[in-house]
């Protein structure tokens, strides 16, 4: 978990007064959680993309046109917006997500593992993709507060408030998904490499 | 036998929700008892392991973000 200098409401502050890096540094900060939380959805890299930036049309509108509320935390926000519009697309398209084979690597990661053999390079993503489903695999309420606290980032308890549970109930759901994919990492012999998952 | 408050508290510390003084008292509670060491350490691991599964958007769909925002006065007019 990292700790940011600038907080994303000083971020948004200056970005409603014209600071264009501000947004720069909010998107950047941000980018992995929405995307993996719309890829998780769709499970397709650009259509994702498209979602991706189908969500942040809405934000700039919603920010430059003065109506966003200060009350509420930025990711929580934009999370939920690229969740409704991932769960729109597949209702306007009047179909469910089906099984839908990874796309490979992209730009980005390539640039990120370039000092990898392609080899090693393909056994990350192989992991990842790997993980990625054992989460879809866990039980609904399970994976449920993993993603709100995970990639949308909402506190245990906005999580107990909006799934109407006890915060301890939204806890020990989180540590029993926690505990459910390290029990399947092991059976699938996802090891806790370091190469894999740096320190 | 770690007690379930217990437990749950290592999730809250873990996501950054404990204060500074429930952090010593979980700091403190894992040296002395190896078990809940044990369970901190491999829950940090598969967060960790999350986080790195996170997938990665192009840099030309942030691009194309950046632009609408710097566009978006001109948008606006139409």
């Amino acid at each position: 978990m990292r700790k940011y200098e600038v907080s994303d409401s000083q971020l948004i502050s200056l970005y409603k007064n014209g600071n264009e890096d501000a947004f720069a540094e909010l998107v950047s900060r941000h980018k992995n959680k929405i995307f993996t939380t719309i890829y998780m959805i769709v499970k397709d890299h650009d259509l994702a993309e498209d979602l991706l930036q189908e969500t942040y049309v809405k934000v700039v509108n919603t920010v430059k046109s003065g109506r966003y509320n200060e009350e509420g935390k930025f990711l929580p926000w934009v999370s939920r917006i690229a969740h409704n519009l991932a769960i729109d697309h597949f209702r306007k398209a009047k179909r469910y997500p089906t099984i839908v084979m990874e796309d490979g690597s992209n730009v980005f990661n390539s640039l990120e593992f370039s000092e990898e053999s392609i080899e090693d390079r393909q056994i990350k993503e192989d992991t990842h993709a790997l993980l990625r489903e054992l989460i879809k695999e866990l039980p609904d309420s399970q994976r449920e507060v993993l993603m709100m606290r995970h990639y949308m980032q909402m506190s245990f308890q906005e999580i107990a408030e909006v799934t109407d549970v006890s915060i301890n109930t939204a806890l020990g759901r989180m540590r029993y998904a926690l505990i459910n994919l390290r029990k399947k990492m092991d059976k699938m012999n996802v090891a806790y490499d370091k190469n894999i998952y740096p320190e | 036998m770690i007690r379930t408050s217990t437990q749950n508290d290592l999730i809250r510390y873990i996501y950054q929700e404990t204060d500074t003084e429930e952090n010593i008292e979980i700091q403190t509670a894992a040296i002395l008892n190896g078990s809940l060491a044990h369970e901190l350490h491999e829950l940090e691991q598969t967060v960790k392991s999350i986080t790195a599964a996170e997938r990665v958007p192009s840099e030309s769909a942030i691009d194309k973000i950046l632009s609408y925002s710097k566009s978006y006065d001109l948008h606006s007019l139409k």
